[in-house]
């Protein structure tokens, strides 16, 4: 009836979450090639990280690195001629430099676009069509009337995030590196993993003279500060006709993942039953207490993306 | 032949850049080409540059590089079938859907792929290419190497920024939406839109820069972050000309839509005459170092001046 999935970076995230409310699993980190055997960057990995998802029962998608540069090219390459010989039901590909390259390759695993793919048009869903994507995960500037618009007007599957932080900036380089004394200033050298903490950005000290904003920073990419929260709206996904929901879990607890995936199978499960819209208030006071900075709704309604609407 | 690109955010600028000996003069229509109004064009400036340009033997190209709303689609085709019967010769595109309708609703005309569409590799190019695109811009951290690698992967025609880019810092054009996260406005009536697009990326909702304002960086437990910008200044560029050019870049690209007037005519004489000496077999651009450094100066002295304006902009509105 509907898809559940999240991310899983590496084989450890994978063991030690709990990922029974969901359908499928995301597998590696598409931010950063140097984060800790992340199925994105070690083809060695992929093998196990795929049994296990299976044996769950779920899907299994690999994602791809996405703003390689010429310099990665080699080893993504390397990456993905070990995963098309594999049972993967698809990648996710945010570098339309790859879609190109797997076009080429004839692979015929799915593909489906990734956020930093830059999907904002029916008429891009349409183009990329042609180039095996099955699946996109739109902008996150869309609105909930865009993204349905682009559902009702490709033969396309879309992907709706419903929560977790949203993926606001990627760069090549790593922030945290370049700003600690303790990271590595040679490319050449192992990662220290400074990233394991986390940053924040901050900018505004409450007295008012500056806007108060807050964002986390993985190093690579820069996340909202606050968690995108679409519980009290499940009701309003499902009659706007979406089916496939994905909670962003990247750099949270290990128990974040699990427990956010149990609350949204709940409400999923009842809005796709036809049942009305329950008080979402103690679900929604809980997922606030996991989130540092508050909940939002992102640019679903209308409004700039750290902004939150109640049900009513 | 490599072509001189000036900004052309008033007729008067583009009139300006033009009698200064730019090639080609990009302009950008209210509301589809990721700047304020003030430095957008109405479709009459639109058309008057592009006679003052046709007067001079030289081009207009129109920058639609917003990615669109799919509810706008038609309008933004519309817009631009009616610039190209006003005979501008080509456009700047971010959206891959738009390249690909756009190449087949005017197939004469010459397509630019946007900074926006955040190219990152050779095979970036090839995509582009693909759906028809005349040319790409060049990601701001590649050197001569990466050029001649997509030279060797696609025959697409090369762009590049008259300026260059420190490699450090969180430089990421078209892969960046923290503007709108955290602000933006309402569009005004003369901006001519009243759905909700929300960013710069989308329109006339201008990016207010953030990553070059000031912001406090550690980790949870650190009680003394560091004051930090997220990204350094570009610099305007000199040395890598020559090279460029060696290595087939056909577009030289001067930015600057919302500079004062003055600033573009200074500096479009100025790539202009560096140009010309190139071209004609120049190698050593020493004798020019001191008017360069004038010039930045002046260029980092203005984009402070904006940037002290977005940032109070982007506080007077509301989250």
């Amino acid at each position: 009836m509907f898809e559940l999935s999240t991310e899983a970076c590496n084989i450890k995230e994978l063991r030690e979450g709990d990922y029974s409310a969901y359908d499928a699993t995301y597998l590696g980190d598409y931010s950063c090639p140097d984060y800790p055997n992340s199925f994105t960057s070690n083809a060695d990995q992929l093998a196990d990280g795929l049994e296990l998802v299976k044996s769950r029962g779920q899907k299994c998608y690999l994602r791809l690195y996405a703003v390689p540069s010429n310099h990665d090219l080699p080893w993504v390459e390397d990456l993905i001629d070990t995963a098309m010989g594999m049972p993967f039901d698809g990648f996710e590909v945010h570098n339309l430099g790859l879609l190109r390259m797997l076009k080429k390759k004839g692979s015929t695993i799915p593909v489906h676009l990734g956020v930093f793919g830059n999907l904002y048009t029916h008429e891009t869903a349409r183009t990329l069509k042609d180039y095996g994507v099955t699946r996109v995960c739109p902008n996150p500037e869309l609105s909930l009337k865009e993204i349905a618009y682009i559902a009702e007007n490709t033969p396309i599957d879309v992907l709706v995030p419903v929560h977790g932080k949203i993926p606001l900036v990627i760069s090549e380089t790593c922030f945290i590196v370049e700003h600690s004394e303790q990271g590595c200033s040679n490319p050449d050298e192992p990662c220290n993993y400074l990233c394991a903490s986390e940053h924040w950005l901050k900018r505004g000290r409450n007295d008012g003279s500056r806007a108060d904003w807050s964002l986390k920073d993985t190093g690579r990419m820069t996340l909202s500060g606050k968690d995108l929260c679409m519980v009290e709206h499940a009701a309003t996904l499902v009659q706007m006709g979406f089916n496939a929901f994905y909670v962003q879990s990247k750099g949270e607890g290990k128990d974040y993942v699990g427990n956010v995936g149990k609350i949204y199978r709940e409400a999923l499960d009842k809005a796709f039953a036809g049942e009305a819209a329950a008080d979402y208030t103690p679900q929604v006071a809980y997922l606030g207490a996991l989130a540092r900075e508050g909940l939002c709704n992102g640019y679903y309604f209308e409004s700039a993306g750290q902004r939150y609407f109640g049900r009513t | 032949m490599a072509q001189l690109l000036a900004p052309g955010g008033s007729v008067e600028m583009a009139c300006t850049a033009v009698d200064e000996g730019a090639d080609i003069i990009y302009v950008g229509p209210l509301g589809f080409s990721r700047r304020p109004y003030e430095s957008e064009l109405t479709d009459a400036e639109i058309r008057e540059v592009t006679e003052y340009t046709h007067a001079h033997g030289r081009e207009t190209r129109v920058v639609l590089n917003t990615y669109p709303s799919p509810f706008e689609m038609d309008a933004f085709l519309a817009k631009a079938k009616a610039y190209a019967d006003f005979g501008v010769s080509g456009f700047v595109v971010t959206d891959a859907g738009a390249i690909r309708a756009l190449r087949k609703l005017i197939p004469d005309t010459f397509i630019h792929v946007s900074i926006g569409s955040g190219i990152c590799n050779s095979h970036d190019a090839d995509f582009y290419r693909s759906l028809g695109a005349d040319v790409i811009i060049l990601p701001y951290r590649w050197d001569v190497a990466e050029i001649a690698q997509t030279r060797h992967t696609s025959d697409i025609g090369l762009e590049v920024f008259l300026f260059e880019t420190v490699q450090t810092g969180k430089i990421c054009p078209g892969k960046c939406i923290m503007s709108s996260y955290l602000r933006f406005r309402e569009w005004l009536d003369i901006e001519q839109k009243a759905n909700f697009y929300g960013s710069a990326n989308r329109g006339a909702k201008e990016c207010y820069r953030v990553c070059q304002a000031t912001w406090e960086f550690g980790t949870t437990d650190n009680p003394q972050p560091v004051e930090i910008k997220l990204r350094r200044d570009a610099r305007l560029m000199l040395e890598q000309l020559p090279k460029f050019i060696d290595e087939g870049v056909t577009c030289f690209k001067l930015s600057g839509r919302e500079r004062p007037v003055a600033m573009i005519r200074d500096l479009v004489r100025f790539y202009r005459k560096i140009m010309d000496s190139v071209l004609a077999g120049d190698r050593n651009l020493d004798r020019y170092a001191d008017e360069l450094a004038e010039l930045r100066v002046r260029w980092v002295r203005e984009k402070g001046k904006r940037l002290d304006n977005l940032m109070e902009r982007a506080n007077s509105y509301a989250a």
